[in-house]
């Protein structure tokens, strides 16, 4: 077979980016935007084609379904008047088929440069993903694209793979995984690589609410730029997670020269620049996880209360596992020093119920271990957990081929067999 | 985590005077008036310096005992002097302005135009109300005379971290 010596695709499409690669890899070899830009031509060119060399466009009809851009190039094309924008990927599932479809294309045939044929592929779903997603996604696969095979994990699974190559991690399948990217923060648990439906819970607050926080920040001191691109900048470049916030306001006023810092603006323009002057936010930002009401009027629950309640909505064998084991995952979890202020703030509560239970009951507890694990692979640590998993030599054997699928149908992709752990 | 509380707490109820549910907490000024000093180091103007950024952020607060009242009023004090500074007001001015506000007349829990009421007892009778006229006019004088000393530091302008927080309110309520 043609496959045998050619890695696996991974493909991991998030609501805000696509992380495309080969499995074995360290990072992806493209990320861009889940967007699509279509064109609004359409009907419109024929009636426009009269006027211009009309014989040359006639003869173009029928091909606006080639016409379109994905990622960073369809951001660009938008800009224009001929294409339309749209994110085929919305809360983390597919809504617009059609589009995913072509961007799918666009991804193997203009970017990853591969003939599917040769390739076995790894995608990812999303928690709670039904079944009906899974067989559209085998059916575009298989049929479309007629590729050699094709694996579909949990985005949570694989993020606790990803975790592995942090040196504290035991590498199991059962954890607590926090995923943060733009647009939601989710609490997932993990039992032995099955995901406890029933147990999730979804935050509003995530990467772009702490951008638009720094961002009013800038604003109430009236900074000289505070567009959307500085904030996200400052947010990226200066934030950090601070242990105490009115300790934190104190250091500012005794350290002003190592706590205040500038940010250097560059426009397209080369020759002009402005430097906006960065102080609290730097800290006050990544705070909104864990005082959420600083930024929001709406939703007050700190992140350490909802991952207490998720695993205490867990089964109660797993519990002690799932404390054990939490993994970050998403960009909104690198800032410094995340990790440690969870664990403590969790340890708290957990600590606090502990007593209670003791005082209450005259038991002895045995005390249960938290731990939240950090590690170097935390930004794209699902499409990372893929590449992991995807390279092993048993990969192959626990994926559909398209034998398997001509054989039994779509229906055929509704249960994968698990990732075994490796010991 | 939610905001930041009084450390005088446990101080209210022992040697101090109340007033309404308010306690007149000593600290160390050199305005007259009816407060008592202290030898503490950190009085409950330090505080109110100190936590007035972090919970100027917040708007839910639970009222744990009568210092957090001598809390809220300090905060939302600050807050009210800071609104009438701007960047290009120079120390002299500012000294100025804000002497003026804490000198000029203001309401007293109980009274018309107090925005706290629902929280606050109004003093029982006229003599509780001098006392505790006296004590909130001191404690607005030294509090705009140490906030001053925090907010011209190096220049002859505001800070503007700090004057940015005159857009936030603490409890959504100002003075």
């Amino acid at each position: 077979m043609a496959s045998m010596g050619t890695p696996a695709v991974v493909m991991d499409n998030g609501t805000g980016l696509t992380k495309l690669g080969f499995a074995g890899n360290d990072s992806p070899s493209f990320i861009f935007p889940t967007a699509i830009a279509t064109s609004t031509l359409g009907g419109k060119s024929t009636k426009s084609s009269a006027s211009n060399s009309s014989s040359f466009l006639a003869s173009k009809r029928g091909l606006e379904d080639l016409d379109f851009f994905i990622g960073d190039e369809a951001l660009s094309a938008a800009n224009g008047s001929n294409y339309s924008l749209s994110y085929p990927v919305k809360h983390g599932q597919i809504e617009n088929w059609d589009h995913m479809e072509r961007f799918w294309e666009n991804s193997i045939f203009k970017y990853l440069r591969c003939e599917p044929e040769d390739h076995y592929f790894l995608m990812t779903e999303p928690p709670l993903n039904p079944p009906e997603n899974r067989e559209s996604t085998a059916e575009i696969m298989f049929e479309s694209f007629n590729c050699a095979g094709l694996y579909i994990a949990v985005q949570a699974v694989l993020a606790l793979a990803a975790s592995w190559t942090s040196s504290k991690a035991n590498r199991t399948l059962t954890g607590t995984v926090i995923d943060s990217g733009d647009g939601v923060t989710h609490v997932i648990p993990v039992a032995e690589g099955y995901v406890i439906g029933g147990a999730i819970k979804n935050i509003p607050l995530a990467g772009r609410d702490i951008t638009l926080f720094i961002q009013s920040i800038l604003r109430d001191r009236g900074e000289v730029d505070t567009t959307l691109q500085t904030a996200e900048k400052i947010k990226q470049q200066f934030c950090y997670v601070c242990p105490d916030i009115v300790k934190e306001f104190k250091k500012f006023d005794q350290y002003p020269e190592e706590k205040f810092a500038q940010y250097i603006v560059e426009y397209t323009d080369k020759n002009k620049t402005n430097t906006v002057d960065v102080g609290y936010e730097r800290f006050l930002a990544p705070e909104i996880f864990f005082n959420p009401e600083i930024a929001s009027s709406d939703y007050l629950t700190p992140l350490p209360t909802v991952v207490d309640q998720v695993i205490q909505a867990s089964p109660i064998d797993v519990r002690k596992n799932l404390y054990k084991n939490i993994v970050l995952s998403g960009g909104s979890t690198m800032f410094t020093s995340f990790g440690k202020r969870l664990q403590r703030d969790l340890k708290g509560l957990v600590d606090e119920r502990i007593q209670l239970s003791e005082r209450l009951t005259g038991n002895k507890s045995s005390g249960v271990k938290v731990e939240v694990i950090s590690h170097k692979k935390q930004r794209n640590a699902v499409w990372f957990g893929g590449s992991l998993l995807a390279q092993t030599p048993e990969f192959k054997s626990y994926c559909y081929t398209k034998q398997d699928y001509d054989e039994y149908g779509p229906s055929i992709v509704r249960n994968f067999s698990l990732f075994s752990v490796p010991s | 985590m939610p905001a930041y509380h009084s450390t005088f707490l446990s101080e209210s109820d022992t040697s101090n005077r109340t007033v309404g549910n308010m306690v007149l907490l000593p600290f160390k000024t050199k305005f007259r008036g009816p407060s008592y000093p202290t030898e503490q180091e950190y009085d409950i103007v330090e505080e109110v310096l100190d936590l007035f950024r972090a919970n100027s952020f917040f708007k839910n607060f639970e009222i744990k005992g009568p210092a957090d009242r001598v809390l809220i009023y300090g905060i939302l004090f600050v807050s009210e002097c800071l609104s009438k500074l701007n960047k290009t007001v120079g120390l002299k001015e500012a000294t100025r302005i804000l002497n003026n506000i804490s000198l000029e007349s203001f309401a007293l829990p109980g009274d018309i135009g107090f925005p706290l009421s629902s929280m606050y007892l109004p003093p029982a009778n006229k003599n509780e109300a001098e006392l505790l006229r006296g004590y909130l006019q001191q404690l607005r004088q030294e509090l705009s005379d140490r906030l001053l000393k925090r907010i011209y530091v190096a220049s002859d302008v505001p800070s503007k971290y700090w004057l940015a927080f005159s857009k936030r309110r603490f409890m959504n309520k100002s003075l």
